[in-house]
């Protein structure tokens, strides 16, 4: 009796360590999707998508024919609105998308001068319309009113003057529409490189490389290269393939190429490996089915194996993207750190990852931006994981 | 002469140090069924992975004597193991079609042998899931995956494939093995079948199957060859105490 009862409380014990270890991984994983919703949701929107990071700027000054507004100020209008009768504009302040202070165009009357501006830089006429930003104006014989100063100073020193300088519109920027790009044509210049050799390889070492001492070095070395920290790659793309890109093709500086280079090597272990374990799952049976019906070593790989291991390559795959994805510290040194809007693969740009880095070492650390680049790149794995699933599911069929 | 398909002389095999047969003399004639058995590691599979030589494919797998495939040695130098093999067709024990449509899986050999023609590939599948008695089960599904296939059709697929070669031999490994009684009866049948134009040797651990579709046997143990004979005889008049014993279940 005893026995049974001591037994009985080594198996409570046992079945409550395991209990407890699931409930502390649900906690700690459910704790990182919780932070970075709370703190990053509040800036999603397809804007932030879409949008340019670096601010373009529009330089308007009155046309020559100008006349003032007349219209007073609308009854409707928010008491946050400040108005200027003159000159038929209400501004008001607000954020942008890194939290920076801002001044927003929020109404303009039908008469207003502001409505077509003469463009100082191109002379061409600027339409201007409710929620472009006010950056400053400037006047001639008095302080420029910045933004800065708010939306208040800003019609208060509007209002006394009868004419001004300039006035400086600009886009809201801090999109991330250029990181956005680049960690695609990342993923898809670093798979096209890494996905075939790393395939092949692994067929190579599986299928037809001898037992020796040559090949059991080689798997070694993949092994180890898995575990290498991604910075010593980094180190590498720098040292190797920034210059050699810079050498054979217009780029000055890291760039998409040398950065997905160093990607490709950083994946090719981790397409070697799970590759090749797809591969040792094939049954044998399939192996001698095939080699007794007459087909040769190469068709036996090439026409039963390989296709019986493509949920496996592309399990592989979908690891390789989140790589991608994920990869911070190598991309820092072989692409660089600078957001950019106009992508080119000879240029510098950078990943979503390399984004939030940025963000955070700015100063201060922009943690909601970040977080919001995070919970698009939680949706990007998301996405990548369930369409894998279905893809796997769509080719497996049950190999025995 | 032209009778005898395969003549084994003083045939020696050894995985390693380990000798798994032992001075096997055994012919095998054309259109007969040969039936190899004898209890488990006896050396029988072994012997017949050797006719098609699938244990090429065993590292440290040493071969010794003479097999002659038609007067020609298969184990000599610079012999065409793929040509042997589309001449000496194999069955295996567990069912193991590809994992493709019913069609690819018996138009594999003969697209593997560089045929494109459709309308050729379309005769030749036809025919063999004819000849296997399976066409009128698969005909209006050739596009469909083998694996949604019972296993005894999957075995049957399995041997429209080896037919699909137009082999003169078929080797079965205990094809029979992982069906259940109805599925086995109907490849019994088929094998019966199969004679008239094939050869065939089979590998079976169920000596009623032996007595029921072989006309001859061959008695494995131990890595020898202890007796083989016309099958009738070897049933009711074994020569060895052994063969005795065995095909009356005192030991095996």
């Amino acid at each position: 009796m005893s026995m049974s009862s001591k037994r009985k409380a080594i198996d409570i014990a046992y079945q409550a360590i395991t209990y407890i270890a699931s409930s502390i991984s649900l906690l700690a994983l459910s704790m990182i999707v919780y932070f970075v919703w709370t703190n990053g949701s509040g800036l999603l929107n397809i804007d932030l998508l879409t949008k340019d990071y670096h601010a373009q700027y529009f330089n308007g000054e009155l046309q020559e024919d100008y006349t003032y507004s007349t219209t007073a100020r609308p009854s409707d209008l928010d008491d946050s609105i400040y108005y200027s009768e003159r000159y038929g504009i209400g501004l008001a302040d607000g954020k942008d998308r890194e939290g920076n202070p801002i001044i927003l165009v929020e109404y303009l009357a039908p008469d207003s001068p502001m409505l077509s501006l003469a463009d100082k830089n191109s002379e061409e006429i600027i339409s201007v319309e409710e929620d472009m930003l006010v950056s400053k104006v400037s006047f001639f014989d008095k302080a420029t009113a910045l933004r800065s100063f708010g939306a208040e100073n800003m019609i208060n020193e509007l209002n006394e003057v009868d004419e001004f300088r300039e006035i400086v519109y600009t886009s809201l920027g801090g999109g991330i529409r250029g990181s956005i790009i680049t960690t695609l044509y990342l993923i898809g210049m670093t798979m096209v490189l890494a996905l075939p050799i790393g395939v092949f390889t692994a067929i190579y070492l599986n299928e037809f490389a001898k037992k020796n001492r040559l090949t059991s070095t080689l798997r070694t070395l993949i092994d180890t290269l898995t575990g290498v920290p991604s910075i010593i790659y980094g180190l590498m793309g720098l040292a190797v393939f920034v210059p050699f890109t810079i050498s054979t093709t217009p780029a000055t500086s890291g760039n998409l190429i040398s950065g997905s280079l160093t990607l490709a090597v950083i994946l090719l272990p981790v397409i070697i490996k799970s590759t090749e374990e797809s591969l040792k799952v094939v049954p044998d049976g399939l192996r001698q089915a095939s080699l007794a019906l007459g087909a040769n070593e190469t068709q036996t790989t090439f026409k039963v194996v390989l296709p019986s291991s493509i949920p496996g390559i592309l399990t592989a795959s979908l690891l390789g993207i989140g790589r991608v994805i994920g990869e911070s510290a190598a991309l820092i040194f072989a692409i660089g750190t600078a957001v950019k809007d106009d992508i080119s693969i000879f240029g510098k740009s950078t990943s979503l990852a390399v984004h939030i880095w940025s963000m955070m070492t700015d100063e201060p650390a922009n943690i909601e931006l970040s977080s919001t680049i995070a919970i698009i790149i939680l949706m990007i794995v998301l996405f990548l994981n369930v369409s894998v699933k279905l893809l796997s599911k769509k080719f497996m069929k049950p190999l025995q | 002469m032209d009778k005898l398909v395969f003549d084994i002389k003083n045939l020696d095999l050894y995985y390693g140090k380990f000798q798994a047969l032992k001075n096997i003399n055994l012919t095998i004639e054309k259109n007969k069924v040969t039936a190899l058995i004898g209890p488990s590691g006896c050396g029988k599979s072994t012997f017949l992975r050797v006719l098609n030589r699938m244990n090429d494919l065993i590292e440290e797998c040493k071969i010794i004597g003479d097999v002659h495939f038609h007067q020609e040695n298969i184990y000599k130098e610079r012999f065409d193991v793929i040509d042997l093999r589309t001449r000496v067709g194999m069955v295996f024990q567990k069912p193991n079609p590809f994992p493709m449509s019913i069609y690819d899986n018996v138009a594999y050999g003969p697209r593997c042998q560089g045929i494109k023609d459709k309308a050729k590939l379309d005769e030749i599948v036809d025919n063999a899931l004819k000849s296997a008695a399976l066409y009128d089960e698969v005909s209006d599904r050739m596009k469909e995956s083998a694996m949604d296939l019972s296993g005894g059709q999957q075995q049957r697929l399995c041997i429209a494939r080896a037919i699909a070669m137009e082999p003169e031999v078929i080797l079965m490994d205990e094809p029979t093995s992982a069906l259940d009684p109805i599925a086995t009866l109907k490849i019994e049948e088929l094998i019966n079948d199969l004679k008239e134009q094939y050869t065939i040797v089979i590998v079976t651990h169920s000596m009623q199957q032996a007595a029921r579709i072989s006309d001859q046997t061959a008695f494995f143990l131990m890595g020898e060859l202890i007796e083989s004979d016309q099958t009738d005889k070897i049933f009711t008049q074994p020569k060895h105490k052994e063969t005795e014993d065995y095909i009356t279940g005192r030991f095996g």
